[in-house]
């Protein structure tokens, strides 16, 4: 569970860099942070890619639109 | 206030697109709520065949980062064809001072029926030729017009190969039609994207996801190749760069080394300096004055000026040199008093941070360059700095440094002259009168932008303004040259006159204050006054605007016979009756009137 604890500090801290939400929790989504419109939705992905090492395909990308798909998510990718 | 200096750095040292545009909205914030100031506010519109967000995101933080807030105005996505075509559209109605257009080659080549080869290439070319005209018709604003990205792709690829051609190929069409015109700046994003490596220019899924091309590292070089170019046509550059000798110039310390242990010549280490003296001379070539801030023994150090055989920059180069044990802010002091320029038209070029840090904190108004700590990229960091950037070169730019550089010799001149006849009769100047025509537009524009001292008004008037002006029946532009016999000074003076029926009225009047001192800023007054005379005109008006940098001209109009007429808001109104004038003799200069 130590990695979790981590996701949620560093979603946390991009959170805040990307939309300047101070917390985020499980509802966070598309639907209630003002910032993350379409071009957000490119520079959150672009930045997940940087802060996790990883590459997200088109077709995930598309559907990381709420704080809980991101985490499980990130939680299979590992 | 709020200080950005922090979420600037923040995105800067970042450099994901994120932090940008995290940063760029505090900007807008800021700037919106009035909790930030900037020195300047530009007006600037984006048009473009893709999404143009993610540009303007890095344009604001990087404008932000020179002072200046970018007020953007952003077309639709692919709508510029609209946006320009349409007299009534959103940007005509913003008025924008600056129009960057930045095309897609698949956007312009739409055609695909047409072969690759020169009518593909004529039809493209005269599809952007149009819609740029069309700009200037319905705009007074200044154009910065895009080449486009001719992305070279893999070789053995050889449909690509045609196609990166044919981009090129309009490209040059393009900037030649356009190089001569005031309306038009180009802005080589192919060059741009070419220096940076197109590979990594260009990120396919940026171009997928956002409809974008450009990589995340690629937008931040190219927001700060705009806010370049736009310091360069707002004559935002500075106009001298000075220089540290030990381990900026050379590797070693001269004292300690001795001449001939120091690092410069053709091998390794040594030839990074040889580079970066290069660069310097390159600079100087372009106009820009340079200077020596040293703190060493001045014997030794001269020395090196004099006798090291791979030294590239000479004594002759510079138009002042401190080399002594005094604090170097003393001694920037010193430098902007003998070349009389100001400190913000300075830049400092050292490598011990400690002294750039002392210089930061005493002269703020110094451009004090953040240097890597490896001098294999010091000459990288010089030229993308965008302090001297240029679009083009003048005369007048390759005489300048030089110009500047003889003033020393004639400091000499004055000191050993016994008066002040004896000086000026040892010059032996040449000045020259004469109207303005169409191809002393930049120059002219150049003084307006530079001039601040010996500038009466103040008026900073735009090359097209100009242009306007020189065509104009209502305005005479006098301008004036100088050569003496230690160089010639190119143009140095202009003067803006409307002319009507009833009275003549002086609106601009501003001279290079290098020149100034030398009689020669009253030759260009006595030939206003003779032809409004010979035009049978009876007074002359004339005005003063005090600026913080202008209280040598206060005096001028007075010691020109004028008598104070009130004022205009800020304008100190002067006038003369053409009758009362007693016209000067000039004793010591050669007067040539065209």
């Amino acid at each position: 569970m130590g990695n979790t604890q981590n996701f949620d500090e560093r979603l946390q801290y991009l959170f805040k860099e990307a939309f300047g939400v101070d917390r985020v929790d499980d509802t966070t989504s598309v639907d209630n942070v003002d910032d993350w419109d379409s071009m957000g939705h490119v520079a959150l992905i672009l930045a997940l890619e940087r802060e996790f090492g990883i590459s997200i395909s088109p077709i995930d990308a598309v559907d990381l639109t709420s704080i809980k798909k991101i985490r499980s998510y990130l939680g299979r990718k590992e | 206030m709020l200080d950005i200096c922090g979420t600037v750095r923040e995105a800067q040292s970042s450099g994901s697109w994120i932090a940008y545009k995290q940063a760029a909205r505090k900007i807008r914030d800021g700037y919106n709520e009035e909790k930030i100031k900037f020195g300047n506010v530009v007006r600037a519109a984006f048009l473009g065949s893709f999404t143009i967000e993610p540009l303007i995101d890095y344009i604001v933080v990087e404008g932000a980062s020179e002072n200046v807030y970018i007020d953007a105005y952003l077309g639709g996505y692919d709508q510029y064809n609209q946006e320009i075509l349409n007299p009534e559209s959103g940007l005509y109605r913003f008025s924008p001072e600056i129009t960057l257009l930045m095309v897609e080659p698949e956007s312009i080549f739409t055609d695909n029926k047409t072969a690759p080869g020169p009518m593909a290439v004529e039809e493209a070319s005269g599809r952007i030729i149009r819609l740029v005209d069309f700009f200037k018709k319905n705009s007074k604003g200044t154009i910065f017009l895009s080449t486009f990205p001719a992305d070279p792709s893999w070789p053995l690829h050889p449909i690509d190969g045609e196609r990166e051609i044919m981009v090129k190929d309009v490209n040059i069409r393009v900037r030649d039609i356009f190089s001569k015109d005031t309306n038009v700046r180009i802005f080589d994003l192919d060059r741009l994207a070419a220096y940076f490596g197109y590979r990594n220019a260009l990120s396919p899924q940026m171009m997928h996801m956002a409809r974008m091309p450009f990589s995340e590292g690629f937008l931040a070089l190219l927001a700060r190749a705009y806010t370049s170019h736009l310091k360069a046509y707002k004559g935002m550059t500075r106009k001298c760069l000075v220089l540290d000798c030990d381990n900026t110039l050379w590797g070693g310390v001269v004292g300690e080394d001795g001449i001939d242990e120091i690092k410069l010549g053709p091998d390794f280490p040594g030839r990074e300096y040889i580079d970066l003296q290069k660069a310097l001379l390159e600079l100087f070539d372009q106009g820009v004055i340079l200077a020596v801030n040293s703190r060493n023994n001045f014997e030794d150090t001269l020395k090196v000026f004099r006798d090291h055989p791979h030294m590239l920059l000479k004594e002759k180069h510079f138009a002042s040199i401190q080399i002594n044990w005094n604090d170097k802010p003393s001694n920037m002091i010193k430098i902007a008093e003998e070349i009389n320029i100001g400190l913000d038209s300075m830049v400092f070029l050292d490598d011990s941070p400690t002294e750039r840090d002392l210089m930061r904190r005493a002269l703020p108004e110094v451009i004090t360059m953040e240097l890597p700590s490896n001098p294999d990229y010091f000459t990288r960091t010089l030229r993308e700095s965008g302090h001297f950037g240029k679009f083009f070169l003048l005369d007048e730019d390759r005489k300048r440094s030089q110009d500047y550089a003889s003033q020393r010799q004639r400091t000499e001149l004055r000191k050993s002259s016994i008066s002040m006849e004896d000086f000026l009769r040892g010059l032996d100047m040449t000045v020259t009168v004469r109207s303005a025509q169409l191809k002393d537009v930049h120059r002219i524009a150049q003084l307006f932008q530079r001039t601040n001292q010996f500038n009466l008004t103040t008026r900073r008037y735009t090359e097209s303004e100009i242009k306007d002006m020189i065509e104009s029946e209502k305005r005479r532009i006098y301008t004036l040259q100088v050569k003496d016999k230690y160089g010639d000074s190119g143009m140095v003076g202009v003067s803006i006159v409307e002319v009507s029926e009833e009275a003549w009225k002086i609106d601009s009047f501003l001279m290079s204050c290098r020149v100034i001192g030398r009689q020669i800023e009253y030759v260009l007054v006595d030939r206003i006054l003779k032809d409004a005379e010979k035009n049978g005109i009876d007074r002359v008006d004339a005005g003063y605007i005090k600026t913080k940098k202008n209280a040598l001209a206060e005096r001028f109009w007075e010691s020109n016979g004028f008598r104070s007429a009130g004022r205009d808001g800020d304008m100190l109104k002067w006038q003369v009756d053409t009758v009362s004038v007693k016209f000067r003799a000039f004793p010591y200069l050669r007067i040539v009137e065209e």
